[in-house]
């Protein structure tokens, strides 16, 4: 058909032929929709909330009963606000991940979606990524930043004065790895299975295991069981014992590479 | 698409199995530039496979084909800079405008002028009957409207090859004569290769078809051809008087392979079947009319339509095998 001279024909790296629009296509699922404020809003109360009730409301029971307060068991307002969003904090994030992106792929595999869109000029590693990308964007925005952000000021109003940043940026760090895990791990899932069991079972399974017994020897440094510690103990300023950070950050980035890669190659597989 | 070459389209024993079972099998096609190309066949004969590997979607088990002359698994995303595709079903973002659907599949393909891009999506809204409708959310839109989107986003990029899967299938009779009026305006710029159930379409839209069985292809060639290939050449005369005479007159003649009557509100209606087509055309009813007490209404060759002829081809098919 004779073209409208007028129009530019995009231009791309061939290799990830239509990445910017689906870039763009996944972003405005997030932040064209409801969708932005209604988690922002979401995960940002529930830490905040849960931090508010464990450093200001708990401890006033708790001292009108005359017991000794949890604060002071948990060695001052610091302490406990960080153990607080470390732990708790981040259990929430994980559920908010892994329940937010288990339906990004097989979703749209579901309806039918995919089949569409792969009929136009599309590299299949630039759907993936794409969404990848985005989400982890939107992840990092509204599920760590955010709540991260508010944690901080709370704490800090706990403290009486601002907690020191740079550690804490660097746990919050950690915790954007920690999300990148399960990011990665779901979308993974999503291109090799058609039915939601496994995406939602596989990486529950996983995280809770891994707060159960990731303390264990081997299990602490081969997953990312124990960078919410390492993170809480960061920014905490709080010393590490030697060999214990390292051997997990490298093991969980390369889990996300792998994840990442086993995903491309399957869906470069896929038939639809 | 080389210069010299007018095939849009053209497979080589293009196979695919699905764990031993034999979806397609040695599949030789040859889609000729603006043509609007029937893919005809019940239900799991392959239609949707063929479809899906040409566009990429699968990968064949066997042979190849090329489209415009680019390899069909090798430069797949070549192939789709240059073709449109409405699925069996087509899918949409629900809480997007029509609008907002089709800048985004424009942005598959062109990158501006923002203005020329506009204007290419309100062309492409009218062209299906849209434009009315351009900014509402696509969740409240009929079936027949998304098949009207869908087809729109199929040619926003101007497409050399239009591939339409199903395109009229679960619309009422007029978001059909819609869809094909659609498909007619478009044939003058490109090439249709689309698959159906429903045969009168074929019959009105086509020029070439392809009928497909069990994977197998059965026929393929120009919509006359099919239509007039039956064995032998059909006449139909309807008379009024004595079914007899007619008989004892048919009789006569050497060329004549077979005859049979149906009566019918004090009318008769034979089917004549012919060897010799010239034969007949220029004495079978000269000879019945020279007997006076003959009176012949109707005097024509007999057209098949395509549901006979499709009907009679999968049956024979399916016998053989």
């Amino acid at each position: 058909m004779s073209a409208n001279a007028e129009l530019k024909r995009v231009k791309e790296w061939a290799w990830m032929r239509s990445f910017a629009n689906l870039y763009q296509k996944e972003s405005q699922a997030w932040w064209s929709t409801k969708r932005w404020w209604i988690n922002g809003l979401l995960w940002l109360g529930l830490v905040a909330g849960m931090l508010v009730a464990m450093l200001f409301i708990v401890p006033p029971f708790f001292a009108a009963l005359g017991q000794t307060t949890m604060v002071a068991d948990n060695g001052g307002m610091v302490k406990m606000g960080l153990h607080t969003f470390y732990t708790v904090g981040t259990l929430a994030i994980t559920i908010g991940v892994i329940v937010l992106c288990q339906d990004l792929i097989i979703g749209e595999k579901q309806t039918g979606l995919t089949e569409y869109l792969l009929a136009n000029p599309v590299q299949r590693k630039a759907y993936v990524l794409a969404k990848l990308c985005a989400s982890l964007v939107a992840v990092f925005l509204l599920l760590v930043a955010l709540p991260g952000a508010a944690a901080y000021v709370v704490i800090s109003l706990g403290a009486g004065g601002p907690l020191p940043l740079l550690p804490y940026l660097a746990g919050i760090g950690l915790l954007v790895l920690h999300s990148l895990f399960y990011l990665t791990l779901t979308i993974m899932l999503g291109v090799f299975f058609s039915s939601r069991s496994p995406i939602l079972g596989i990486p529950f399974g996983i995280f809770f295991i891994g707060m159960l017994f990731g303390f264990l020897k081997p299990l602490m440094y081969i997953g990312p069981s124990m960078l919410t510690g390492c993170a809480e103990a960061i920014a905490g300023s709080v010393p590490l014992p030697p060999g214990l950070l390292w051997p997990a950050l490298l093991a969980t980035g390369l889990w996300c590479v792998a994840f990442t890669c086993a995903a491309l190659i399957k869906f470069e597989r896929t038939e639809f | 698409m080389d210069a010299s070459n007018s095939l849009v389209i053209e497979t080589h024993n293009l196979s695919k199995a699905y764990k031993g079972v034999q979806a397609l099998k040695d599949l030789n096609l040859k889609v000729e530039q603006h043509s609007i190309f029937g893919f005809l066949g019940p239900n799991g004969a392959g239609k949707t496979t063929t479809m899906k590997i040409l566009l990429g979607l699968i990968k064949p088990t066997g042979g190849g084909g090329k489209i415009f002359g680019y390899d069909i698994v090798r430069d797949s995303v070549a192939i789709r800079e240059r073709i449109g595709y409405l699925p069996q079903q087509p899918r949409f973002l629900d809480y997007w405008t029509a609008r907002e659907s089709l800048r985004f599949t424009a942005s598959f393909f062109f990158s501006g002028p923002k203005a020329a891009i506009e204007a290419r999506i309100q062309e492409t809204l009218a062209l299906v009957g849209l434009d009315d409708k351009a900014d509402r959310p696509i969740k409240g839109f009929s079936g027949g409207e998304r098949q009207r989107l869908g087809i729109a986003q199929a040619q926003i990029n101007y497409p050399d090859l239009l591939i339409l899967d199903e395109p009229a299938a679960a619309l009422d009779p007029l978001g059909r004569h819609a869809v094909l009026e659609v498909m007619e305006r478009l044939r003058k710029h490109t090439t249709i290769f689309y698959s159906t159930h429903i045969l009168d379409d074929v019959q009105r839209v086509s020029d070439t078809v392809a009928i497909l069985n069990r994977g197998q292809l059965v026929t393929c060639g120009p919509i006359d051809q099919i239509l007039n290939g039956k064995d032998s050449t059909v006449f139909t005369i309807t008379e009024k008087g004595s079914t007899r005479r007619i008989e004892e007159r048919l009789q006569q003649l050497s060329w004549v392979t077979q005859a049979s009557a149906d009566r019918h509100n004090g009318a008769t209606t034979w089917q004549v079947g012919v060897s010799d087509e010239a034969a007949a055309e220029a004495h079978l009813l000269r000879h019945i009319l020279a007997d006076e007490a003959v009176v012949v209404t109707e005097f024509s060759r007999k057209k098949y339509d395509l549901e006979e002829v499709f009907m009679d081809l999968i049956q024979g098919d399916n016998n053989e095998r």
